[in-house]
């Protein structure tokens, strides 16, 4: 035996994703159900249209959606939370730029009795002034534990340049917002976006009688399209500061806007930002953490949104050596255009990903998550294995060439705060 | 019901294996029965500064992470106070891969002085990001040595301090890699959709010839039982005051953890929980708060935490989670409470064993507790607790002169 080699390995093979079928429901609602679930385990997301950037208010949104399970005429809010959790219930909220809904978890034997109490919870949800009041005040108070933490100050800086302020991804809230918002805020707000219909996404082996249920519960529900405009964007290019006294850290955010996934080189610089900064061996990593200690983690990532998507790098760093940690950070985007990538250090990041393909598809819950990615960005249902065929045929010279498109210094946003 | 068999190497090291034919995947865990506790009290944070150094290279393989993710694979690590545990997650074809790096860094570390001094910054840099550039970030900081005088419980697992990070030397190291990571001294875990045989034999191969070391014997001091309330008050940069209430209680492996658990869902699990009813909603003293229990290996603690309404003082706060234990304490709990916080755990439960890697890791953690034949009992543990059990906890350990109270006040 030869330690000091290692044992053969295969190349992941073909991803075994398995996708839910789609169940067309009334008034449009639209149902993805996950049945091959081994344990009792269900799992229902239910979403609207209803996510920050169609808020007329700050904080509109999200108060409307923190409030869904806060009391109707039948039952106060102790008696929601109390009667869910009674049948082991877990409900959580769901909000993100572009949607908003619920999350609910629970075994098989309860999930009608619990369904039966959030769907009378929201038939008649009343928004009641002491219930905005209290969850007013535990919003200050979160809101005031983290614009103290300079992850949290970057964050909000970059959202704010990087789309422009006069975007709706662009607003970020303030402490004065939550002296603005109104109950009737929040009616209206539920009035023209939650009797919209929503989709389903329901993974767990439950019975044909519970997909009666919530074919009957959508008739509530009216077919339309809330038309938004397509955003335009006025990013600010170049270094923003967010100062804060006596930070033992900052936090460096740095970043640009990119493309959706349906783009011509959305599967290559997938490639490209994991060998930059996408999982513990990149570049960002090993050169920042492993080489100079600058700090616990560095990292890049893209998401992409309904209306944009952008690349960012993130890292908190010791505040001494913040001004070192941004240049390392140029000189990996640098070296990805000026020098070719090793052919083992391509074969290992391609290797990296079809095991992270399979990691991420691992179990109903997670190929759900997959779907779900499918669904929102219209993309086709070949989405992964083309994904895994180009990560195959991508070459060297294609992401140098794919670095100088879009790595350019003099092309990025830059906030640190602290 | 998690399935597995057991054996053993005669080198010492316990091998747990658990099939699942379900998953693509494979997970290969090394828990090694070392943590903050077994730590010099001038070192303290070693064991998890050590933990970083465990993916500097071993010696034979220069670098841990670059083969497992060109067998496809990801890794990580945890410290705490009793433990120190290792996992690998690839396809199951390459589980082998796993096992050749596992074995090699148990076998003998590389001790290369360029990952002490990254690593030490790193770590550093650890300590800051997490408890020092956060607000209420250094809590458990403050509190264990208040709860712990002769345990070594009464350090925190990242250390006590930056400086005794900062002064970890190579000697150190050597010392603690032979004193504590022998194949005595651990468990292998193994699961995926393989055979029983074929790991066997994989492991027979890989780890076969890793000669047997002396082995470790813990001998900590023990807590000797608090006698009286104790509390500090502390000022900081935080947005509102804060207050944390610790109690001293029995180990995890003893009967009364599951009742304690249960306990702390009653008070401040979730919003139909007794503490965010009574003292966010209804009398607006609180606008977060939360009870849990610590599980710590040879102590434990249940925990009350809240942060304060802004015109509410820390005496008040303090005078009505008193209010709500003594509510607690003189009613015995009702047949439907009762079984609402024994059903969340059922939820819990299910969801958190789907994942392979959390099975895995479980067998683990119950072998090196030495309850391994319990693993599969958790249900039926909750499933006994009785309204007397939880009249008798609350009465008998939510005591004030079991209590530690810490107030953090804002600066104004």
């Amino acid at each position: 035996m030869n330690r000091k080699e290692a044992p053969e390995y295969l190349q992941a093979k073909d991803l075994p994703l398995i996708l839910p079928e789609e169940i067309e429901l009334q008034n449009g609602v639209r149902l993805f159900w996950m049945k091959d679930v081994k344990d009792d385990s269900v799992k229902m997301e239910v979403l609207w249209d209803a996510g920050t950037k169609h808020q007329q208010k700050s904080l509109q949104a999200s108060f409307t959606n923190k409030l869904l399970l806060s009391g109707s005429k039948e039952r106060s809010a102790k008696q929601i939370s109390e009667a869910l959790d009674y049948y082991g219930g877990y409900v959580q909220k769901e909000l993100d730029k572009d949607h908003a809904g619920i999350s609910v978890y629970g075994l098989n034997e309860h999930i009608a009795d619990i369904f039966g109490i959030i769907q009378n919870a929201l038939a008649t949800v009343s928004f009641e002034e002491n219930e905005l009041q209290k969850e007013l005040s535990i919003g200050k108070n979160r809101f005031k534990v983290d614009t103290q933490k300079v992850n949290i100050l970057s964050r909000r800086a970059f959202t704010k340049q990087l789309f422009g302020e006069d975007a709706p991804y662009g607003q970020v809230a303030e402490l004065a917002d939550f002296e603005q918002l109104k109950r009737e805020d929040l009616l209206a707000y539920y009035d023209r976006f939650y009797y919209q219909s929503p989709v389903i996404f329901l993974t767990g082996n439950v019975s044909q009688a519970f997909i009666e249920v919530l074919r009957t519960w959508s008739v509530n529900f009216r077919q339309e399209e809330i038309v938004m405009k397509k955003q335009q964007f006025s990013p600010t290019i170049g270094r923003v500061d967010v100062p804060k006294k006596e930070a033992l850290q900052s936090a460096i955010r740095i970043g640009r806007l990119m493309f959706d996934k349906k783009h011509e080189d959305y599967y290559p610089f997938q490639l490209l930002n994991t060998i930059f900064g996408g999982y513990f061996g990149s570049r960002l990593m090993t050169n920042i953490r492993e080489d100079k200690g600058y700090t616990y983690g560095v990292g890049s990532g893209m998401s992409v949104l309904a209306d944009a998507g952008y690349l960012f790098v993130a890292t908190e760093v010791g505040s001494d050596v913040k001004e070192l940690a941004v240049k390392e950070i140029y000189h990996e985007m640098q070296r990805l255009q000026t020098e070719l990538i090793p052919y083992e250090e391509l074969e290992k990041v391609k290797n990296y990903m079809l095991g992270e393909f399979q990691r991420n598809a691992d179990g109903p819950l997670s190929m759900m998550e997959m779907f779900k990615n499918i669904y929102f960005n219209e993309l086709p249902k070949t989405y992964y294995s083309d994904f895994i065929q180009a990560i195959h045929q991508v070459t060297p010279e294609q992401l140098r060439t794919l670095a100088e498109k879009y790595l350019q210094q003099d092309e990025m946003l830059e906030v640190i705060a602290g | 019901m998690i399935k597995f068999e057991t054996f053993t190497l005669p080198n010492g090291l316990k091998v747990i294996f658990h099939p699942d034919k379900t998953t693509p995947m494979a997970v290969v865990n090394v828990i090694y029965n070392v943590g903050a506790r077994d730590e010099n009290e001038n070192r303290t944070g070693f064991a998890h500064l050590f933990e970083h150094l465990m993916f500097g290279g071993s010696k034979h393989i220069p670098n841990f992470d670059a083969p497992l993710q060109l067998a496809g694979g990801e890794c990580n690590a945890f410290t705490n106070n009793d433990i120190t545990n290792y996992y690998d997650i690839l396809p199951v074809q390459n589980f082998e891969t796993a096992l050749w790096l596992e074995s090699d860094r148990m076998l003998e570390l590389a001790f290369t002085p360029k990952s002490l001094e990254v690593q030490r910054n790193v770590v550093i840099e650890e300590f800051k990001q997490r408890y020092l550039n956060q607000p209420y970030g250094d809590v458990w900081l403050e509190l264990r040595p208040m709860i712990y005088k002769t345990h070594p419980y009464k350090w925190a697992t990242i250390g006590k301090n930056i400086e005794q990070i900062a002064g970890a030397s190579m000697e150190d190291v050597k010392g603690f890699f032979y004193k504590h990571y022998s194949p005595e001294n651990a468990t292998l875990v193994i699961g995926g959709n393989l055979e029983s045989a074929e790991v066997k034999a994989k492991v027979e191969k890989w780890f076969g010839d890793i000669p047997a070391r002396e082995r470790y014997l813990r001998n900590l001091p023990i807590e000797p039982p608090q006698k009286e309330a104790r509390e500090k008050i502390i000022e900081r940069e935080v947005p509102s005051d804060a207050i944390y209430l610790a109690f001293r209680m029995a180990k995890k492996t003893d009967p009364e953890f599951y009742t304690a658990d249960l306990v702390s869902d009653i008070l401040g699990s979730g919003n139909s929980s007794r503490l965010y009813e009574n003292l966010i909603t209804e009398k607006k003293i609180l606008t977060q708060v939360s009870a849990y229990v610590t599980g710590g290996w040879e102590d434990g603690l249940i925990v009350i935490s809240g942060h304060l309404q802004d015109e509410v003082s820390l005496e008040k706060a303090e005078e009505e989670i008193w209010a709500e234990l003594d509510k607690i304490k003189a009613t015995p709990i009702d047949k439907r409470e009762l079984t609402k916080v024994k059903n969340k755990f059922k939820t819990v439960k299910v969801f958190s064993e789907q994942p392979i890697l959390n099975r895995v890791m479980k067998l683990a953690l119950f072998d090196q507790m030495g309850t391994l034949d319990e693993v599969n009992d958790e249900l039926s543990r909750y499933d006994a607790v009785s309204s007397e059990d939880i009249h008798q906890f609350v009465n008998t350990k939510m005591q004030k002169e079991n209590s530690t109270t810490l107030k953090i006040k804002a600066k104004s």
